[in-house]
C-alpha cells in the first residue's frame, strides 16, 4: 500500500477483510451443513462430474444387483421344480421296476397305473409351475400356459430362455425351457409321453414295453439333472456376479466419498480457525476505527 | 520605504488566506465520506515583495516580503489513476455479469441438488431395465411411461427456464441502458458547465469530482476510453462516440447497443457481459441441450440385435430391407439405428393383434426439430402404456403373426442406449461438446462446461475486483480526506490565524503610540 493512508481507507479495507473471514465461515459452515465439499458444480468441476460419474455407476449397478434379485428367485424357482421333476421321475422308475417283477397281478398294475396317472398330472403342473403369474418353462412366451392335460405330449414350449442383463451388455438366461425339461414332442424321451406309455403298458399288462420304458427315464433323468445343474452353474455366477458388483459400489461409493465429502474434522477445525481470525479482526477493527486525531484534542 | 499601514494589509492577507484554508479543511472533512470527492487543497504563496524596480526605488535593503497570498484552491487527483480505474473497472462489470449468468444456468441446471436432470435420466433408463425383466406386465410400462413424462417434462422446463432468462435479461439490458443515457448526458453537462466556471481560470474542483465519478460508473457498464481535452472530457466506446464536448451521444436503445455488440465496439463492461450472455452463453448451452436432446431420440448408435429377433415387415437397417422369411434374425446383428425412436421401431407393442412400435417421443405441438424444448412421449403411447414396445419375437399361431410378449430383448437394448456411444451433431451451427460419446458422458461434459466456465468467472471476477480495490486503494491514498491530517492543518491553521490577528495587534499597539502617544512633549 502507498504511503498517505486515511480513515476511509482503513475502513474499506477493513470491511473487505472482515467480509472475506465472513465468507469463508459461510463456505465452511455450508460444508459442514451439507456434509460436501463440492456444492456446486462451479466450486470444483472436475470432482463434480466425477462424483457425477461414480453416482450414474452406483445407481446404474443398484438396477443391476436388483435384476440379479430377480434373476436369482427364477433359477431358485425353477431348481425347485426341477427337484420336483427328478422326484417324479425317480418314483416312475420305481414303480416301472416294481411293475416288471412277473409276480405282480394286473390288479396291482392297475393300482400302479393310478399313481402313475397321478404323477402325470403332477408333471403337467410342475409344466406349467408360476413366478408372480409368468409360466417358467414357456420361454419368453411367458403369458401362456404352455402344457394342457391332454395334449402334453404333443405340446412344444417357447424355444428360447428368459434372459436378464445382469451387467453392462451381460446377458444370462435365467430359465430354462420346458423341451428341454420334459423334452420336445418329438423327441422319443419325451416325459410326458413316457408317462403316458407308461400308464397304457400298465392299462394292458405289457410288462415287455416297461423296459424300454425304464430306459427311457433314465435318459430323461439324465436330461434333467443336466438342466438342474447349469441351473446350479448360473446361480453360482451369479452370486460371483453379485459379489462384484456389490465390491464395485463399495469402491465407488468410497471414491464418491473422497471426491464429494467434506473432511468433517479438518472443516470444524479450519472453521475454529476462522472463527477466531473473524473475532480478533472484529476487536482489531473496533479499536482501529473509533480513534482519530479528534480523540486526543483538547 | 515602508508604508505606514502596510502592516495592516499583511495583517489582512494571512487572516483570510488562513481563513480560506480552515473553510477548505472545514470542507474536507464534511466530504470525507462523499464518493468521488477528492481532497482539496488552498494553493498558498508568498506575495510579491515591494520594491518594484525603479529609478526611484529607495536604498532599504529588500526585497520586503508583504505575507502571504492564495491562489488557487486545488483538488488532489491523479487522471492517471481515474483510467487505470476505468480500464480495470469494465472487466469487473463483465466478469460479474458472467459470473451471474453462469450462476444462474447453474441454478436452472440445478445438478448439485439430488433432484437434477440426470436423475430423472437415471429413473428412465431403468425403468427399461425392470421392463426388461417383465416385459409382459402393464404395470413397468406405466412406470416407464411416467418416467420418460418426467423426463421430458424436466428437459421442456429447463429449456424453457433458459429462455425466460434471456428474456429476463432484455429488462437488465433496458434499465443500464437507462443508466448508460443518464450518465451520459450528465457528463456532457458537466463538461459545459466545468468549461463555463474554468472559463474565469477557477477550478471547478467539485464538478470535476462529479465528472469523474460518473466517468467510474460508466466504465462499469462499457468499455470507455475518455480523452480530456482542455474543452472536457471526449468519450468514446471502441468507435462510437458516447460524448464529445458538450453534446451527448445516442440516446441509446437496445438496439443500438447490440449494432454496438455486433460490431465488436461495444466488449465489455455490465453490458458487454449481459448481451454475451444473453447472445451467446444461454443460447449455447440451450444448443448443447438440443443436441443431446436430439442425439438421444434419433442420433446415430450401433446395436447388437438378438439372434431370434422378428424384425418387423419392411423394416431397412444398413441398407438392407427385412422382409418375409428373412425377417427373422439367425444370428445376433450389428446395426445402426437412429437413436430411441429408431429402436422402438424394431419391436412389438403388448396389442394382443402384431403391432410394431411407433416413434417413442414426439414433437410437442408447434415444433418441427426435436430439442430440449420439443420433446413429448408419444401421445399415443402416453396414453396407453400397453403400446410401449418390448418385444422383438413374433410367433405364428394358425395363420396370424403374434408377439411373444415375454420377449424383453427391445427394452434392453433401450435400456442399453445410455451406455452407446451416439454420434452428436449439433442442432445450430458450431461444435457439439462432444461428437462420439454416451449420453451420460455428454451431459456430464455439459455440466462440467458450465462448471469450469462458472469457476473462471468466479475467480476472473474476485480478481478484478481486488485489482480495483488496490486502484482505488492507491486513488484514496492520494485523493482520499484523511481526518487525522485535516484536523492537524486546522490546529495550523488556526495558529496562524491567531498569530496572524497578533500581528495585526501589534500594528495596532504600534499606531496607537505613533498617533496618540507621541508629539506631546512639553504638554
Amino acid at each position: 500500500m502507498v504511503g498517505r493512508v486515511t480513515q476511509a481507507m482503513v475502513q474499506t479495507r477493513f470491511l473487505q477483510n472482515m467480509s472475506n473471514n465472513l465468507k469463508r465461515i459461510d463456505e465452511q459452515q455450508q460444508q459442514l451443513a451439507s456434509g460436501r465439499k463440492v456444492n456446486t458444480t462451479s466450486d470444483d468441476p472436475i470432482s463434480f462430474t466425477y462424483a457425477m460419474r461414480y453416482s450414474q455407476e452406483i445407481a446404474q449397478n443398484e438396477q443391476y444387483q436388483r435384476n440379479i434379485d430377480t434373476a436369482n428367485s427364477w433359477l431358485e424357482f425353477s431348481d425347485t421344480m426341477l427337484i420336483q421333476t427328478t422326484d417324479v421321475i425317480h418314483r416312475a422308475r420305481e414303480l416301472a421296476i416294481q411293475g416288471k417283477s412277473d409276480t405282480t397281478s394286473q390288479e396291482s398294475l392297475n393300482a400302479l397305473k393310478s399313481e402313475v396317472d397321478q404323477l402325470y398330472e403332477q408333471l403337467v403342473r410342475i409344466g406349467n409351475s408360476e413366478l408372480n403369474g409368468n409360466y417358467i418353462f414357456n420361454g419368453q412366451s411367458t403369458m401362456a400356459e404352455p402344457y394342457t392335460l391332454i395334449q402334453a405330449p404333443q405340446q412344444s414350449t417357447d424355444a428360447l430362455e428368459m434372459r436378464f442383463e445382469v451387467n453392462i451388455n451381460v446377458t444370462m438366461p435365467i430359465s430354462v425351457t420346458g423341451n428341454r425339461v420334459f423334452g420336445n414332442p418329438t423327441d422319443a424321451d419325451n416325459l410326458f409321453r413316457i408317462l403316458k406309455d407308461f400308464s397304457k403298458a400298465l392299462e394292458t399288462g405289457d410288462r415287455t414295453a416297461l423296459d424300454g420304458i425304464v430306459n427311457k427315464l433314465s435318459s430323461r433323468l439324465d436330461e434333467v439333472l443336466y438342466a438342474r445343474s447349469s441351473v446350479g452353474a448360473r446361480i453360482n455366477r451369479l452370486e460371483m456376479t453379485q459379489q462384484r458388483l456389490e465390491d464395485l459400489s463399495i469402491n465407488l461409493q468410497q471414491l464418491q466419498s473422497k471426491t464429494e465429502d467434506a473432511d468433517i474434522a479438518e472443516v470444524v477445525m479450519q472453521l475454529k480457525m476462522s472463527e477466531n481470525v473473524y473475532q480478533a479482526s472484529l476487536a482489531v477493527g473496533a479499536r482501529i476505527i473509533r480513534s482519530s486525531l479528534i480523540d486526543f484534542m483538547r | 520605504m515602508p508604508s505606514t499601514f502596510g502592516g495592516f494589509e499583511l495583517a489582512k492577507r494571512a487572516l483570510f488566506a488562513q481563513q480560506a484554508a480552515m473553510t477548505t479543511t472545514g470542507h474536507n472533512i464534511a466530504n470525507a465520506s462523499t464518493k468521488g470527492f477528492s481532497r482539496q487543497i488552498v494553493h498558498m504563496v508568498a506575495a510579491r515583495p515591494m520594491e518594484a524596480p525603479g529609478m526611484s526605488r529607495s536604498n532599504a535593503p529588500g526585497m520586503m516580503g508583504q505575507g502571504v497570498e492564495f491562489d488557487t484552491i486545488q483538488r488532489v487527483r491523479d487522471s492517471f489513476l481515474d483510467d487505470q480505474f476505468a480500464s480495470e473497472n469494465k472487466y469487473y462489470g463483465e466478469w460479474t455479469m458472467r459470473r451471474q449468468t453462469l450462476d444462474k444456468i447453474e441454478i436452472i441446471m440445478s445438478e448439485s441438488a439430488d433432484s437434477g436432470l440426470s436423475n430423472t435420466f437415471e429413473a428412465f433408463w431403468n425403468s427399461w431395465q425392470e421392463l426388461s425383466k417383465e416385459p409382459d406386465k402393464l404395470t413397468s410400462r406405466t412406470v416407464i411411461v411416467e418416467r420418460a413424462l418426467t423426463m421430458t417434462n424436466a428437459l421442456n422446463h429447463i429449456s424453457q427456464q433458459l429462455t425466460n432468462y434471456a428474456s429476463d435479461m432484455n429488462e437488465n439490458v433496458r434499465v443500464k441502458t437507462g443508466e448508460l443515457n443518464r450518465y451520459v448526458a450528465n457528463i456532457a453537462n458537466l463538461n459545459e458547465q466545468i468549461f463555463r466556471v474554468e472559463g474565469l481560470s477557477q477550478n471547478a474542483n467539485d464538478l470535476r469530482d462529479q465528472r469523474d465519478l460518473l466517468v467510474d460508473e460508466l466504465s462499469r457498464l462499457v468499455n470507455v476510453a475518455v480523452q480530456r481535452t482542455p474543452n472536457g472530457y471526449n468519450i468514446t466506446m471502441g468507435n462510437v462516440s458516447l460524448v464529445n464536448r458538450y453534446t451527448a451521444g445516442g440516446p441509446f436503445d437496445e438496439a443500438l447497443l447490440l449494432d454496438a455488440y455486433n460490431e465488436k465496439d461495444l466488449k465489455s463492461g455490465e453490458l458487454y457481459g449481459m448481451l454475451l450472455g444473453k447472445q451467446e452463453t444461454i443460447p449455447e448451452y440451450q444448443k448443447q441441450l438440443d443436441t443431446m436432446v436430439k442425439a438421444m431420440v434419433e442420433g446415430e448408435m450401433q446395436v447388437t440385435l438378438p439372434a431370434g429377433s422378428m424384425l418387423p415387415e419392411g423394416t431397412i437397417l444398413n441398407g438392407v430391407t427385412y422382409t418375409g422369411a428373412n425377417r427373422m434374425l439367425p444370428n445376433d446383428l450389428q446395426v445402426t439405428v437412429k437413436g430411441i425412436n429408431g429402436l422402438h421401431r424394431l419391436g412389438y407393442t403388448l396389442d394382443p393383434t402384431l403391432t410394431q412400435g411407433n416413434d417413442f417421443f414426439t414433437l410437442r405441438e408447434g415444433f418441427t426439430a426435436f430439442s430440449a424444448a420439443s420433446i413429448t412421449v408419444n401421445p399415443v403411447i402416453a396414453s396407453n402404456p400397453k403400446q410401449v414396445a418390448s418385444s422383438m419375437r413374433t410367433t405364428t399361431v394358425g395363420t396370424t403373426e403374434k408377439t411373444i410378449s415375454g420377449n424383453g430383448d427391445l427394452a434392453r437394448l433401450i435400456a442399453g442406449v445410455r451406455n452407446e456411444k451416439i454420434q452428436f451433431e449439433t442442432t445450430g451451427t458450431g461444435e457439439a461438446l462432444q461428437s462420439d460419446e454416451t449420453l451420460d458422458g455428454f451431459y456430464r461434459a455439459l455440466i462440467g462446461n458450465i462448471g469450469v466456465r462458472g469457476q473462471e468467472a468466479i475467480r476472473q471476477s474476485d480478481i478484478q475486483k481486488v485489482i480495483i480495490e488496490q486502484v482505488d486503494g492507491r486513488r484514496q491514498s492520494i485523493s482520499g480526506v484523511s481526518l487525522d491530517e485535516e484536523m492537524s492543518g486546522l490546529i495550523k491553521f488556526q495558529h496562524a490565524y491567531n498569530a496572524a490577528a497578533r500581528l495585526m495587534t501589534t500594528y495596532d499597539e504600534m499606531l496607537d503610540k505613533l498617533i496618540n502617544g507621541m508629539g506631546t512633549v512639553g504638554r
